[in-house]
């Protein structure tokens, strides 16, 4: 059961990095988690009760809560041929990938 | 409904054959050197990018009975069948966070199925076969579901069904067995390609009847104002009302616990695992958990189908007519609002639907049963192309028994047995999720909790009563004066007893199993070698980032 590639490590990131990913992930869990926040059916809107419209609009909510922190914890790409730009390779996430 | 609609049924037939072209050319898309290698067969190359994943995992999760059951569940029960939406609102931050993990470390070690990873990280055959075998068991009730659901679709086009033997199933059969040729065939590149129409016809079709439909039934104030007059009035079967417009304070517990569990669940189900590792790039998991929410939009909008449903007299005299039986209302809906040729579309959307899951799940359950059983037990030194042989077999032999449960067992017993597996599925939770984050956990003590938790729930759900069912009628029951998720109490259970014996084995001084993994395995993302898709990537337009 050989690796099929050397494994390229992700750079580890900052812990306030983690921290804001973690803060923010846990709103996008506890907004649909916490029901007593949601289970009523003002204010109405375009005749939805709340409980429907507030879940509706969590949805791209969430979904951008996950794309911010996909930003923030994106590891820059790492080209290894030569000649390509290797702008935004970090030296330790180059070390990582040469490994 | 005897009468059968000759556009609504040609456009359905139609489709499907579009579907069976595309299923079976998928073989020659994205050619591989090795075809016979269970990568290829089983992960479609292991090369999907976010485009493509996207369509595949979205296609994967959102099946069909999902579809057909969901919105059943509303027009049935009103806001407690909402849970499905909170559930799909909360899976991907949830995916976000282990999923990376789960793809680098399968990535690194060439695992194929969650049954490997288990074993692997706790050196334990039994853990393993514990894990593959609680998939298997959870998968084919499921891919059994996904035939319910094009059931109801035939139903109401007034086709199946009857007294004749030979005719009433012939149309699953024949979709049954196609699917389950071209899955034989192209492995998991069929469903990657198919879930491409799928995905379009359902958008299209809930685009369309959220657009139309509320204003020729007089807008959403009327249809929820409809909803919640029948909700609150009495069930004569239970003598209680049959529901609410939104979540009572008394049901606030089973409905954030459903939630809850679900989302834990859906990851560790072995087709959510297949789809997950098929992706090229640690970074498309994370990408996805952002994107796929699109389609919990489109859940959530067809759950609201269930309402409009309800407004629909002759939605609600043809559920009637066909036994009570809430899972119509949706074909019949569309039936009844729609121009027929429209109809068809979206039946179309449904039927294919459920083949999309229905081929991803027997390639899971196949990949499941040739690496973690086949391989481990019964010829551990199997070629790659002797492996692939056996996953197309088992792939078959999945499709024929989920077909023998419907057929031979009636569907009720499939429903229970899906309840079960999503409670079952759960006790895996801490073995392939709670095991990428540490190694704490005793193999046995891991052994021993999974026990627990599949004994513990099974006996749980069995006990369950309503009016109308002496056992597994819901799959929620009290727990210290709440009515909760019994996947999520046998969950809390598993880890319980797992840390006991954990404790007592350390103590007792019981040999530990030796991890192949290593630390770096959970954040490898091996792209920037040459990767087996970087060959593919001239020959295929559709081989995005």
């Amino acid at each position: 059961m050989a690796p099929p590639a050397p494994p390229a490590r992700t750079p580890a990131k900052r812990p306030s990095t983690l921290v804001t990913v973690a803060v923010m992930l846990t709103i996008a869990i506890m907004g649909s988690l916490w029901v007593p926040i949601f289970a009523r059916t003002q204010p109405e809107l375009g005749g939805f009760p709340f409980f429907y419209w507030y879940q509706l609009i969590l949805v791209p909510v969430t979904s951008v809560l996950c794309w911010i922190c996909y930003l923030l914890l994106r590891t820059r790409r790492i080209r290894t041929q030569p000649g390509a730009p290797s702008r935004g390779a970090t030296p330790q996430g180059t070390q990582g990938a040469r490994r | 409904m005897n009468h059968v609609n000759a556009v609504t049924l040609t456009i359905l037939v139609a489709s499907f054959l579009l579907v069976t072209l595309i299923g079976f050319a998928s073989a020659r898309w994205r050619p591989a050197e090795d075809p016979m290698h269970l990568n290829e067969w089983g992960l479609g190359g292991r090369g999907f990018g976010t485009f493509v994943s996207w369509f595949l995992l979205g296609g994967d999760i959102y099946t069909a009975y999902t579809f057909i059951a969901v919105p059943a569940l509303v027009y049935a029960t009103g806001a407690a069948g909402f849970y499905a939406l909170s559930y799909t609102i909360m899976v991907f931050p949830i995916v976000f966070i282990f999923g990376p993990r789960l793809w680098s470390v399968a990535r690194a070690r060439g695992y194929v199925s969650p049954g490997e990873f288990a074993r692997g990280r706790f050196g334990s055959q039994g853990l393993g076969l514990a894990v593959a075998l609680t998939g298997i068991l959870a998968t084919m009730p499921y891919i059994a579901l996904q035939l319910v659901g094009i059931e109801a679709v035939l139903t109401v086009l007034g086709i199946g069904g009857g007294t004749n033997p030979v005719t009433r199933d012939l149309p699953l059969i024949i979709a049954f067995v196609v699917v389950a040729g071209y899955t034989y065939l192209a492995g998991l590149r069929a469903p990657a390609l198919i879930a491409f129409v799928k995905d379009t016809l359902i958008y299209v079709t809930v685009i369309v009847a959220i657009l139309y439909i509320p204003s020729r039934l007089g807008g959403w104030s009327h249809v929820f104002g409809v909803a919640q007059t029948h909700l609150t009035s009495t069930n004569p079967a239970t003598g209680k009302p049959f529901g609410n417009i939104v979540v009572l304070p008394a049901g606030e517990w089973a409905y954030a616990s459903l939630a809850l569990g679900s989302a834990l669940a859906l990851f560790v189900y072995p087709h959510a695992v297949t789809g997950v590792f098929a992706a090229k790039r640690r970074d498309v998991i994370r990408r996805n958990a952002a994107m796929l929410p699109a389609y919990t939009l489109v859940l959530g909008l067809i759950a609201l189908f269930g309402y409009l449903a309800r407004s629909v007299p002759a939605v609600n005299a043809g559920v009637k007519a066909g036994g009570n039986n809430p899972q119509l209302s949706v074909p019949l809906l569309f039936q009844s609002m729609f121009p027929s040729w429209f109809a068809g579309i979206a039946d179309a959307a449904i039927v294919i639907g459920a083949l999309v899951p229905a081929a991803v799940m027997s390639i899971a359950a196949a990949n499941l049963f040739t690496r973690t059983i086949y391989k481990e037990l019964i010829r551990p030194y199997a070629t790659p192309a002797e492996e692939t042989k056996v996953a197309r077999i088992a792939s078959l032999l999945m499709k024929v028994g989920a077909l023998g449960f419907v057929l031979e067992l009636n569907k009720t017993f499939s429903i229970n047995l899906q309840l079960l597996g999503g409670i079952w599925i759960l006790q895996t939770f801490p073995a392939v999720v709670i095991g990428l984050y540490t190694r704490w956990f005793h193999r046995y003590g891991l052994c021993v909790g999974w026990l627990a938790g599949m004994v513990y729930g099974t006996v749980q759900a069995y006990r369950t009563t309503s009016a109308v069912q002496a056992h597994f009628a819901s799959s929620a029951a009290p727990v210290l004066g709440h009515i909760t998720y019994i996947a999520i109490v046998a969950l809390l259970l598993n880890v319980a007893v797992s840390a006991l014996f954990t404790v007592i084995f350390r103590w007792t001084g019981v040999q530990d199993g030796w991890d192949e993994t290593k630390p770096g395995d959970y954040t490898a993302d091996p792209v920037s070698a040459p990767a087996p898709a970087a060959r593919t990537r001239r020959q295929d337009p559709l081989a995005t980032r």
